[in-house]
């Protein structure tokens, strides 16, 4: 005679609840008792229990209690019943029995009398065919296998021959197991709240002589909620997939007999690193993550799993006979890895074939609403235009500057070989006597100060950095472009063409080649400027701060951006100022920033307005030309190295001037062009001064582009329209996109190279370098175009921005007259008055003069160390003394540079997403962890799982 | 306004004509193209000289320093020039006096001499070193410009299996040099461990019998290189008993176009040398510029030199007993020079090699004996051979006699393509000795030249040469400008 009291646990399942209860309570054969626990569930199971159950069969527990102490705590209010054999037939909230479940699990017992644990067969709650377990089993290196395939229909296939399946272990799930066999192994572990708890338990009842059964012939749909995360888990933080693997590990070792534990840790850790390493190459980094951290999870206690071992001590080693043969056999897990290796190859990824229930499967396509809820983030981030344009663009740029890659240091044009790491550039910018050249005083320009802050985020490497924004400029454009216009334009074709177009500007082409950093930023942040711009204008007070800050970042690389957008912002000011409250406000913030925060360097370009046409870097006076042809200006072409033939805009030009025929859009049309016309005119007057005008160019494009593509759309309403309408259509996108192609197909047909390269030495000699350990300065001469150039280096490579620093003029004036004395050879005392600076070793790079190699070896107090074809050098003779630094400004300079660090702080504060605005935060869209699962849950309507 | 700007064509047409405007600002404000201005250099006096004799003793030295170089015009304050043994001791003299010319015997085992002159006396020192046997396995007349300390020197002539070839190596400076020697002969470079590596120490002079590095060539061209420090390089030819000797004058590195000077009109054998110390054979194309015209000579048009070696051609019939110089052209770098041969029972040789032009002037401390015979007896007779191989020139010649004042300058024109033959006749006041100063007036062309000394005896004619060389009287400056762009090729 059988007593058997059903224990359902509950946790947030009223979806599936109301039918695991009418199931529980329409069996065939009666249930003796009845006991439900909610475990916290905040979604009304609680009272789906009571009016089910009644409230003197329901306990309410905390929030985060596991299964196993639920169940435990029922088992201990749990009176015997009287007389014949003790059952609890423990429940999930989402697992709902057949109706003849309990009769044939019982059946099942009657006739195997040893049987203690006996499961039903699970089927899937959705798809009812679908077969989830017909008992699990376990490899030794804590792999579940439940022996099927995926999405295997249940036809019978795997029925055993009386209805019952000798296993390894059952689901919790509709679990039948004896009180006294429960009370003997002291039940579910409550070291496992979660997952493996049950494999736990059946082990330990196959150890101690147990039999544990599979009864086929019973029925239960299991909904797997937890494990498919279609609930919240209150137990633990951790992800399911990392507490499945943890546990699973621990129940192997906890309960393999010694000899076979030392093997499965050894395999364990071997085999966990090898799937981290497969999860990795799959692009599977959550996945990985998880694996590595359950098992330094396992390790890293090794207090929990001697506990665990202890308790599990009796009969460990006599009873693994029994379970060793249940086990899954080892070399299964070749098969698998082989299997895995293969699939990954096919291109399906690692999908784990029959670890759906807990394990790493994200795999979608199983499920329908799966598929609705997250494609993943690769697949998400690989079918975006956005990404593909930029991967597109990378790609070209590679072709094209495929010789700028060539290992030396980069250099060229207005970019001094790149030298030096972050922390060199941040004394750079904090300290106040620079050794560069004869010594100087002046403060840093403030660019240093961002190259240094982008150095330290490439680890240090200043290289990196600037190879990033120099050659990467075209693609980041691309990217930044793409993405700054995704609240301006719908019409996405319209944005791929503006994002390259504006890419592959001559302008962008012409950065690279004279290696511009300083348009190199202006070119990634016009797009930014533009976006934000469009929300000052709206009044937003948090995208005028960032404004500002952009604004401060680009004017201390180029100072000419703050003039153009001072210029637009106040024309924007007078037209927009009556519109929206707050405009002004928000427009002074954005255009004062860059003020306060670059303040004294300003002051200094305000004193020689030439400069604010300069950039960041050498500003050689080749790399312009000041006779640039006026349809150069009007085609968008700054002229200059790398800047393609003047026809390749053509494209450009003419559809923007289509887009001025179309009525429907004219005023943002006649703005776009408005903003082009004022930008060619002040390339004309910066191209006339003799200066590059490449940023008032940018912002030329920028003008156009959005204008014409912002009137974009009606190419769809054309195509659409047919006929003549049609072939129209087809005409200008060919017109538009002949622009970016012809640009990018020129790029890499002529190579991105100009006076940028990639190859460039040290422009100190090694041994100069090696020989001067107090800073003694190099004078480096090269003769150019007739006349004899020199500068003098502080014993090594100038860093960027130190041929900014001016050193003082009556040393400068001496210096000057001493250099050329030396190199005409006269003899006299030139030397010494370069010695008495500090200047220990004279260097010419080769092919060396030989006029100018006489001159210097006629000279008795200089020593030729060396001479070659790479370059000479000649040592002054005896010890040179560095003069030492100048002192006194100090507090000043400091003062100002902890002042500036507040500022900046304080803008960024301003500047970033603050928590009351968390509407915002979703329009950035690029910040999607937090939000995901709240998109997710509003997708996934709740009615797709059955009531 | 409206009604403009709501018409479809009515933007278009505005913005086309603002765009047309732009265009015309633009066009109009290009400016002229600049023509690229030639950076000015400007000459200023050489301040600090010195150079070493490399074994004057037994013969006489002169030095001076000319006039018209000093950067101030009453430049006589403040400089000093020191004729000193290397080793140390007591200077031969101190000179302070611009254009005057010291001139005294040295005495035997002098050994390297250095001059050096700083301040107005620096400007276009010369010095000069000429000794004459009239017997002995030593006869003949040789004489050689003191060399300044350098860093490369080239040398062509007899090889060291034609002639007791020593060079001269002194060290006048405070760093130690490390020189190579490297040896081209007839049959290529000759490969020796033993030319690299000399370390000649602070104040050193050695003396390398070329014999024992290479014994074999007839022919050589020797490169002395320093791969450290400086180094005053010389080399003495002994032909042996009755066939001369003399001093290599240093030849011009190896270039395209070598000019050969100062081949005196005197009778004798002329050989020239050349050397190929590229990689590649060449031909080289050799012309004479004689007193008649520039022609390439009957069967002696050209003259082939394998890579690396050097080449030898008879000259005699070609150029006969006419002064002149050759003009060599190739299309690899050479360097060239020419053996030339008195008459006589008892002969004497004298060497002359590629030179640079005067463009700036040039020295010749020794410019002759005075109207005091020398001390062997004969007479000796100075020439000065220029040759203007390109476009025509005229010089200025003054001779600084030993005691009294400069002579007026004397101005000849060449005709492009000639060479002309001057026979110096001592000034008044000459005492034993003047010196020739020598400078192409300004917008003449490139002069090459050559002073030659040849005295009569009984057993023959002896000889030695001078080919000119670029005073150090100026230094270009050359026009600077701080750059910081220079790190970037």
């Amino acid at each position: 005679m059988h007593s058997v009291t059903a224990i359902v646990v509950a946790h947030d399942g009223a979806r599936w609840l109301k039918e695991t209860l009418d199931a529980v309570l329409r069996q065939s054969r009666p249930l003796d008792r009845v006991a439900g626990v909610d475990n916290g569930s905040r979604d009304g199971s609680g009272r789906l229990l009571t009016e089910a159950f009644g409230p003197s069969s329901v306990l309410s527990l905390p929030r985060s209690t596991g299964f196993g102490e639920a169940v435990h705590e029922v088992v201990r209010r749990l009176p015997r019943a009287s007389g014949g054999q003790e059952w609890l037939w423990l429940l999930h909230d989402d697992c709902a029995p057949d109706a003849h479940a309990l009769h044939a699990l019982l059946r099942a017992a009657d006739e195997n009398p040893k049987a203690a644990i006996l499961g039903p067969k699970l089927r899937d709650w959705l798809d009812r065919r679908v077969l989830l377990e017909i008992g699990v089993t376990v490899g030794r290196s804590g792999r579940r296998d439940t022996g099927l395939e995926p999405r295997e229909y249940d036809q019978g296939q795997h029925d055993g021959v009386h209805g019952v399946l000798d296993v390894l272990s059952v689901s919790t799930a509709g679990m039948l197991i004896r009180r006294d066999v429960w009370e003997e192994l002291a039940g579910l572990d409550p070291r496992f709240p979660l997952f493996r708890d049950d494999l736990d338990l059946c082990w330990r009842a196959r150890v101690a002589g147990h039999r544990v059964l599979n009864v086929t012939a019973a029925v239960a749909w299991h909904a797997e909620a937890a494990s498919r995360r279609r609930r919240r888990i209150a137990v633990s933080d951790d992800h399911p997939r990392r507490i499945d693997r943890r546990n699973a590990l621990l129940v192997i070792m906890a309960n393999l007999p010694f000899w076979a534990l030392v093997r499965s840790v050894f395999r364990n850790i071997t085999g966990s690193l090898l799937r981290t390493v497969l999860f990795v190459l799959a692009k599977q980094p959550a996945n990985a993550l998880d694996e590595i951290a359950a098992l330094g999870s396992v390790l890293g206690h090794p207090g929990r799993l001697v506990q665990a071992r202890r308790a599990r001590k009796k009969g460990r080693k006599q009873g693994y006979a029994a379970v060793a043969r249940l086990l899954t056999p080892s070399g299964a897990t070749w098969r698998r890895l082989a299997d895995m290796i293969q699939r990954y190859l096919a291109g399906e990824g690692p999908v784990d074939s029959a670890g759906r229930h807990h394990a790493m499967d994200t795999s979608s396509e199983e499920e329908g609403d799966e598929l609705l809820t997250d494609s993943g983030l690769f697949q998400r981030m690989s079918s975006s235009p956005g990404v593909l344009l930029f991967l597109l663009l990378a790609g070209i740029t590679v072709a094209a500057e495929w010789s700028l890659f060539a290992g030396g240091l980069l250099g060229g044009g207005a970019l001094v070989p790149v030298t030096g790491g972050a922390s060199d550039l941040w004394r750079l910018y904090i300290e106040n006597h620079h050794s560069a050249g004869l010594g100087s005083d002046t403060w840093a320009p403030p660019y240093v100060a961002v190259l240094a802050a982008l150095s330290t985020i490439f680890l240090g490497k200043t290289w990196l950095a600037v190879s990033v924004l120099l050659l990467g400029c075209v693609p980041l454009a691309g990217l930044s472009a793409y993405v700054a216009t995704r609240r301006m334009i719908s019409y996405t074709p319209a944005r791929v063409w503006l994002a390259a177009t504006y890419a592959l500007l001559p302008v962008a082409t012409g950065v690279v080649a004279s290696g511009r950093v300083g348009t190199a930023v202006i070119l990634v942040l016009i797009p930014v400027y533009a976006a934000l711009a469009t929300r000052v204008v709206a009044g937003s007070r948090r995208a005028a701060w960032g404004f500002g800050l952009l604004l401060a970042v680009g004017t201390a690389f180029a100072p000419l951006v703050y003039v153009v957008v001072a210029i637009l912002g106040g024309l924007a000011a007078v037209s927009f100022a009556g519109v929206r409250r707050g405009v002004g406000l928000s427009l002074g913030i954005g255009l004062g920033t860059p003020i306060v925060l670059l303040f004294p360097w300003l002051a200094e370009i305000v004193r020689e307005p030439r400069r604010i046409l300069l950039e960041a870097g050498l500003a050689d006076p080749a790399l312009a030309d000041p006779r640039l042809g006026a349809e150069a200006l009007l085609m968008l072409n700054p002229g200059g190295p790398g800047t393609p033939p003047v026809w390749v805009t053509a494209g450009l030009v003419a559809v923007a001037l289509g887009a001025l025929l179309l009525r429907r859009h004219q005023t943002i049309v006649a703005i776009g062009w408005g903003v082009t016309l004022f930008g060619v005119l002040l390339a004309i007057v910066v191209g006339r001064l003799g200066e590059w005008p490449g940023v008032p160019l940018a912002f030329a494009a920028t003008g156009l582009l959005v204008a014409t593509a912002l009137t974009a759309h009606r190419i769809a309403e054309f195509r659409a329209a047919g006929g003549l309408r049609r072939m129209g259509a087809l005409l200008i996108v060919v017109v538009a996109f002949a622009t970016p192609l012809a640009a990018a197909g020129l790029w890499i047909l002529n190579g991105a190279g100009g006076p940028l390269r990639g190859d460039l030495p040290d422009p100190v000699p090694p041994l100069a370098a090696a020989w001067s350990p107090n800073g003694e300065r190099t004078l480096l001469l090269r003769p150019e175009g007739g006349r004899l150039a020199y500068t003098i280096l502080p014993g090594r490579a100038l860093y960027i921005g130190e041929s900014d620093l001016r050193s003082p003029a009556a040393e400068t004036a001496r210096v000057g007259t001493a250099v050329a004395g030396l190199a005409s050879g006269r003899g006299g005392a030139d030397v010494q008055t370069l010695a008495a600076q500090g200047i220990q070793f004279v260097t010419v790079p080769g092919p060396v003069d030989t006029a100018l190699q006489r001159a210097l070896d006629s000279e008795p107090a200089l020593e030729r160390v060396s001479l070659s074809p790479t370059g000479g050098l000649w040592r002054v003779a005896g010890t040179v003394t560095v003069p030492p630094p100048g002192s006194g400004g100090e507090t000043l300079h400091r003062t100002w540079l902890w002042v500036q660090a507040a500022l900046v702080a304080l803008v960024l504060v301003l500047a970033s997403p603050g928590a009351r605005t968390a509407e915002q935060v979703e329009d950035y869209g690029d910040a999607p962890e937090p939000t995901r699962p709240s998109r997710r849950r509003s997708r996934n309507p709740e009615e797709q799982v059955p009531a | 306004m409206k009604g403009l700007i709501e018409n479809r064509f009515g933007l278009l047409a505005l913005v086309l004509v603002a765009l047309g405007a732009l265009y015309g600002v633009a066009f109009v404000s290009r400016p002229a193209p600049v023509p690229e201005k030639a950076a000015q250099q400007v000459k200023v006096a050489v301040e600090s000289v010195s150079m070493v004799c490399p074994d004057p003793g037994g013969g006489r030295m002169t030095a001076v320093t000319p006039l018209g170089g000093q950067g101030t015009p009453s430049g006589n304050d403040g400089g000093a020039a020191t004729v000193a043994p290397m080793k140390g001791g007591k200077p031969l003299a101190t000179l302070d006096k611009v254009g005057a010319l010291w001139r005294q015997n040295v005495p035997v085992r002098t050994r390297p001499v250095t001059v050096d002159g700083m301040g107005a006396m620096a400007a276009g020192l010369e010095a000069a070193q000429t000794t004459q046997v009239t017997s002995g396995a030593q006869r003949g007349l040789s004489g050689v410009r003191c060399v300044e300390p350098g860093a490369e020197a080239w040398f062509i002539g007899p090889g060291p299996a034609a002639a007791d070839v020593t060079l001269h190596l002194a060290n006048s400076d405070a760093a130690p040099a490390d020189v190579a020697v490297m040896i081209y002969a007839g049959e290529g470079p000759v490969l020796s461990d033993r030319g690299n590596g000399l370390v000649v120490k602070p104040g050193e002079y050695r003396e390398v019998k070329l014999r024992d590095l290479a014994p074999s060539p007839l022919v050589m061209a020797v490169q002395v290189t320093t791969s450290g420090g400086r180094v005053a390089a010389a080399i003495r030819e002994s032909l042996g008993e009755g066939k001369g000797v003399d001093w290599l004058p240093i030849a011009a590195p190896p270039s395209t176009r070598v000019v050969v000077p100062g081949i005196p009109g005197l009778a004798g054998q002329r050989e020239l040398y050349v050397a190929a110390p590229g990689e590649r054979d060449t031909v080289v194309q050799v012309k004479a510029v004689l007193k008649d015209g520039s022609y390439a000579l009957k069967n002696k048009e050209s003259v082939e030199v394998p890579a690396g070696s050097t080449t030898t051609l008879d000259l005699t019939t070609g150029v006969g007993g006419q002064p002149g110089a050759l003009v060599l052209t190739s299309d690899e770098p050479i360097v060239a020079g020419m053996k030339m041969t008195g008459t006589g029972s008892m002969q004497d040789v004298a060497f002359t090699a590629g030179a640079a032009p005067i463009d700036l002037g040039s020295v010749v401390a020794d410019g002759g004996p005075g109207k005091r015979p020398g001390r062997g007896g004969g007479k000796q007779e100075s020439r000065l051979v220029l040759s203007a191989p390109f476009t025509a020139a005229t010089v200025r010649i003054q001779l600084l006699p030993q005691h009294g004042a400069p002579t007026a300058p004397v101005e000849v024109t060449l005709p492009a393509a000639r060479s002309k033959e001057i026979k110096l006749t001592p000034p008044p006041g000459a005492g034993s000795g003047f010196a020739v100063h020598i400078v192409p007036a300004p917008g003449s062309g490139p002069v090459y030249g050559a002073r030659v000394l040849s005295e009569e005896t009984g057993q023959g004619v002896l000889l030695t040469a001078q080919p000119l060389a670029l005073a150090r009287t100026w230094a270009i400056v050359p026009a600077t400008v701080e750059w910081p762009g220079v790190v970037l090729p």
